[in-house]
């Protein structure tokens, strides 16, 4: 499709125009080395730029957020410049992304910063992550999250940045600062920095442990049994993320792992090294995550 | 894909002398190759933008460019020039103003209801925004107006049934008709029966079918600014105002009536808001001095925009919200737009929507247009909703296990569900 009309094109800049829209080689040297004038655009060969800014996907640097389904191009694996970035992918079923609004405290930019309550419109599949996801409304928008475990249509849940002096008692899916939190609670949704979107306990069926609360900050550990150590500011999840079946499906076969995009590997054999076998590891040490500078809320 | 080309351009250029040509086409295939790469999507993702180059402007310091010498130089700086702005009016390039500069435009927002909203919690969202009491059922005079054999059309029955059998079978040359086109075959089938009712009723005929009006209609609920606007329907007009469904009696217990609310969510969401708006816009879509200036009934499909589907929740809330916005403009043209609490005579609009089997019934009475606070005399709404005119209308019988569970043709002929329609059809003129 797209050669044909390169080639109308082609055609009609031959024939309708004057020769010299040809190329700008081609009448230097008809007219033999006479400078000819011509603007940017028919210069280089027969195409103008104004079809290519179409063709790019903009679907993850759009800056307004949208709840409607964005059609995604496949990757295969490749990065801006066409070289393969991550082996292994390629193909599967077309997808949509869905905005999920990770900042969980993201007050609404008419309403003032206080702790508002949303409710559950829909819990749904979503293709591009492995948990579910939910479709909130409150106040006058609406917008996806990661849903929680039991969490369901019609449920009430609240969002808050106020750390009290008493710890609270939260239901699944409210979100709080760490600090708000009593220790021992099971948290998802884990931000390192106060306001910049949640990052960890993001996949399904995962949960953390809110472990301690040391002076202004608060250590967590992670479904990897790493613990992290973050403010106190940090909002998180309460509960367990939804989906938690998702890791005894059973593929059944191999075209259905292509049916999800990922290819097999090489296939080459290759001696087994240090790499198998049972290792005896210490836990890493605890990660920082305190005196990281700060973003400033309602960046988006 | 590419291998003909050359040919195509031997055709198409033959001024070229043949030695410059093949140079030419030597470097225009290399070249030609990597631009049509590059218009081809080459790649799903997008290079990560790119910073923009800090300019350093140093006060004092004129910047040597190479503006003067009318071709790019290395080291010299690339000129800026302003930006040039044509001095004549060229409507094909003509760049919108950013909102703010606008005329029309106001600080405080304005939610707009249009008819592909599709707000999300439906008939309660429309009635809090209406200010409106729900009553299921039609009232009990229309029900009386649709048992009445008096207001039967001869052979009712079976030139309804035809009607549908016209509307679901023989109105094309496929093997069946899409559900936009019987659902408008199937309506204009019926109104056009109703009408035949006209030798009987003389005031049928004091009537006028509109199509692509548009409304809009502004009033203040809260604190915020709502309007109605957008082109909706079929509207039937009539020279008469349609009398009140309800007595002054009724009218004043609704003042007791408690409005539903759906906190967390606010009223005004899914409307569309904007800024730049005209205040006191108030406009029923006809001139001024229109013979037909009531409207009696407003017919809605639900497959009538392909553009936007709506839900049947979000559907009944659009023939709530229009309704309303009918009769709200006639109101304030009749009254004028200062908010009155009660109403000499409350104004009723009617509304049917279908989709070609499921009919939807509604009355409005517009009892006040006081709608900021929530307390007071409210509006009524009688909702009929997901009334069957038949239940299959199949062009093969749909059999399981060898047994036809549903036969070919009409099935399932509900005839009340007509009455209901002709009641509507014949209220104000009977």
């Amino acid at each position: 499709m797209m050669a044909v009309s390169c080639l109308t094109r082609a055609l009609r800049s031959l024939t309708v125009s004057q020769p010299a829209l040809l190329s700008a080689q081609a009448v230097t040297q008809t007219k033999l080395g006479t400078v000819v004038p011509c603007t940017g655009g028919q210069c280089r060969g027969f195409l103008t730029t104004a079809s290519l800014d179409q063709n790019r996907t903009r679907w993850k640097q759009t800056e307004k957020y949208t709840i409607k389904p964005i059609g995604m191009k496949k990757t295969g694996g490749r990065d801006h410049s066409g070289k393969i970035r991550t082996h292994g992918i390629g193909g599967g079923h077309k997808q949509k992304y869905r905005m999920i609004d990770f900042q969980r405290l993201h007050y609404e930019s008419d309403r003032e910063p206080k702790p508002f309550e949303e409710k559950v419109v829909e819990v749904r599949y979503d293709p591009c992550r492995s948990a579910d996801i939910a479709l909130v409304a409150g106040g006058n928008r609406k917008r996806w999250i990661i849903a929680t475990e039991n969490m369901q249509t019609g449920d009430i849940i609240k969002t808050s940045g106020v750390i009290g002096r008493m710890a609270v008692s939260a239901n699944e899916g409210d979100a709080y600062p760490l600090g708000a939190l009593p220790v021992g609670t099971l948290v998802n949704n884990l931000e390192i920095q106060p306001g910049k979107g949640s990052e960890y306990i993001r996949a399904a069926g995962t949960s953390g442990v809110l472990l301690r609360k040391v002076n202004g900050t608060a250590i967590v550990q992670l479904p990897s049994k790493q613990q992290v150590q973050v403010l106190e500011t940090c909002v998180v999840t309460v509960g367990r993320v939804s989906n938690i079946d998702h890791n005894k499906r059973i593929i059944g076969k191999a075209g259905r792992n292509r049916w999800l995009g990922i290819r097999p590997s090489s296939g080459l054999w290759q001696r087994k090294g240090g790499w198998a076998g049972r290792k005896i590891k210490p836990l890493p040490p605890m990660k920082n995550y305190v005196n990281l500078p700060s973003i400033s809320n309602n960046t988006t | 894909m590419f291998t003909g080309m050359p040919h195509w351009l031997r055709m198409a250029a033959p001024s070229f002398s043949p030695t410059v040509f093949l140079k030419n086409l030597g470097r225009m295939s290399t070249q030609a190759r990597r631009h049509f790469a590059v218009s081809r999507c080459l790649t799903a993702k997008a290079p990560p933008a790119r910073r923009p180059r800090e300019r350093v402007e140093i006060p004092g310091f004129e910047m040597v460019t190479y503006g003067e010498r009318m071709h790019y130089v290395p080291g010299l700086a690339k000129p800026v020039y302003p930006q040039w702005e044509r001095d004549y009016k060229d409507p094909r390039h003509y760049k919108t103003p950013p909102a703010h500069q606008m005329p029309l435009y106001k600080e405080k927002p304005c939610y707009v209801y249009n008819q592909r909203t599709s707000a999300l919690e439906g008939v309660r969202q429309a009635l809090w925004l209406t200010k409106a009491k729900l009553i299921s059922g039609l009232p009990p005079r229309l029900l009386s107006l649709a048992e009445s054999p008096a207001n039967q059309i001869p052979d009712q029955d079976e030139r309804v049934q035809n009607a549908i059998k016209h509307a679901r079978f023989w109105d094309t040359t496929e093997d069946r008709p899409c559900k936009e086109k019987y659902s408008n075959t199937l309506l204009s089938n019926l109104l056009h029966l109703c009408a035949t009712l006209q030798s009987r009723h003389p005031a049928i005929g004091r009537r006028i079918l509109a199509e692509k009006y548009s409304l809009a209609t502004t009033w203040k609920r809260g604190e915020d600014l709502f309007q109605v606007r957008g082109q909706n329907g079929l509207l039937y007009n009539c020279m008469d105002p349609l009398p009140e469904v309800s007595g002054k009696q009724e009218v004043g217990d609704t003042a007791d009536h408690v409005l539903k609310s759906f906190y967390p969510v606010s009223p005004s969401i899914d409307l569309q808001k904007v800024h730049v708006y005209k205040e006191e816009v108030n406009c029923s879509g006809f001139r001024e001095g229109y013979p037909y200036p009531h409207a009696h009934t407003l017919y809605f499909q639900e497959e009538g925009d392909i553009n936007c589907k709506l839900r049947p929740k979000q559907f009944r809330a659009k023939m709530v919200m229009f309704a309303f916005g009918n009769a709200l403009a006639r109101a304030h043209s009749l009254y004028g737009t200062q908010p009155q609490s009660v109403l000499g005579r409350p104004i009723t609009v009617q509304a049917v929507g279908t989709n070609g089997r499921l009919f939807q019934f509604l009355v409005f009475q517009l009892n006040t247009t006081d709608l900021s606070g929530d307390n007071g005399i409210k509006n009524q709404v009688w909702l009929d909703e997901d009334v069957e005119l038949y239940d299959y209308a199949k062009l093969r019988p749909l059999i399981k296990k060898k047994q036809v569970k549903v036969p070919a043709g009409l099935a399932g002929y509900k005839p009340e569900t007509f009455r209901k329609f002709l009641a509507l059809y014949l209220h104000g003129a009977v």
